[in-house]
């Protein structure tokens, strides 16, 4: 897939997989890569950055296995900031599409 | 590439974020690589996936610099911000250095001029002095007229270049949204 495409639904993704549940920084990896290839360690940075924003608060917490988990909940302001992305996603792809099947019928 | 040889590699690109900071960036790679090795995967596959140190690191060091700009405000800084950016791609060096070497270059001829209305009023008041071009009273006149050009310049050209530094980081942190990952 092209590269600038993945670079900007990145965020997208990472924020609504945590939406539902809080996740960890690996989980979110690899949900994401089993979806489209990426450089996974992207994600990192990202997500510093979504902390540092306000949109993610971090805790550890000890799993069975292995040393501790950093896990990412979204906060109110990523919620919203979530909705937002999304709603301009959708106004975007289906413009996008619309244009697309005028152009090839 | 192996876990040992990733991780060194980027602890070197990232000498010189200080500690606190790089050791908690680092951690999360250190935790990638342990979670993929619960998950049976190799480390070479690991490494691999998590795409090139050099890209990586570059990502990080552009929030670093970003952050850093912000909290110091000073030219160093911002064009440290900058030049990270720059690094992240083609896109940037034409839309983030262009525009922000051609404003410097203002900036610093602004300063140059107002720098050289003081000396002017010094070369006055030596001349007024000394010299038998005008007299003291005259000389006085003059270097207050030139003194008052002077700081009335940099008063605005001081006012200019934090508008200028904090609207370039205003642009970075937009523009890090666009131009940012992966490269698989």
């Amino acid at each position: 897939m092209n590269v600038q495409f993945k670079k900007g639904v990145l965020e997208i993704c990472v924020l609504a997989l945590a939406s539902r549940e809080d996740r960890y920084g690996y989980e979110l990896a690899v949900k994401i890569s089993e979806k489209f290839e990426l450089a996974v360690g992207s994600i990192y940075p990202l997500l510093n950055r979504l902390t540092q924003d306000g949109y993610f608060s971090t805790y550890l917490r000890e799993s069975s296995e292995g040393p501790p988990r950093k896990y990412y909940r979204l906060t109110p302001e990523g919620a919203a900031y979530m909705r937002h992305l999304v709603l301009e996603w959708h106004d975007f792809t289906r413009a996008v599409n619309e244009i697309i099947e005028e152009g090839i019928r | 590439m192996n876990r040992q040889m990733y991780m060194q590699e980027l602890n070197r690109l990232l000498a010189v974020v200080p500690e606190p900071q790089r050791a908690e960036w680092l951690y999360d790679y250190e935790l990638h690589f342990e979670m993929a090795a619960e998950n049976g995967v190799a480390e070479e596959q690991a490494a691999a996936e998590l795409g090139d140190p050099r890209l990586i690191a570059k990502e990080l060091m552009l929030g670093y610099r970003v952050n850093q700009a912000e909290d110091k405000r000073n030219v160093v800084s911002v064009s440290r911000a900058v030049f990270a950016s720059v690094g992240l791609g083609f896109f940037n060096l034409v839309f983030v250095l262009g525009p922000f070497i051609a404003v410097l270059g203002v900036l610093i001829a602004l300063w140059a001029v107002s720098g050289a209305f003081l000396l002017v009023a010094v070369a006055c008041i030596w001349e007024g002095y000394r010299g038998e071009m005008f007299s003291t009273g005259q000389g006085f006149s003059l270097a207050a007229v030139s003194c008052g050009l002077g700081l009335l310049t940099g008063t605005g050209t001081l006012a200019l270049s934090r508008g200028f530094m904090k609207m370039t980081l205003t642009y970075l942190r937009f523009n890090t949204r666009l131009v940012r990952g992966g490269r698989a």
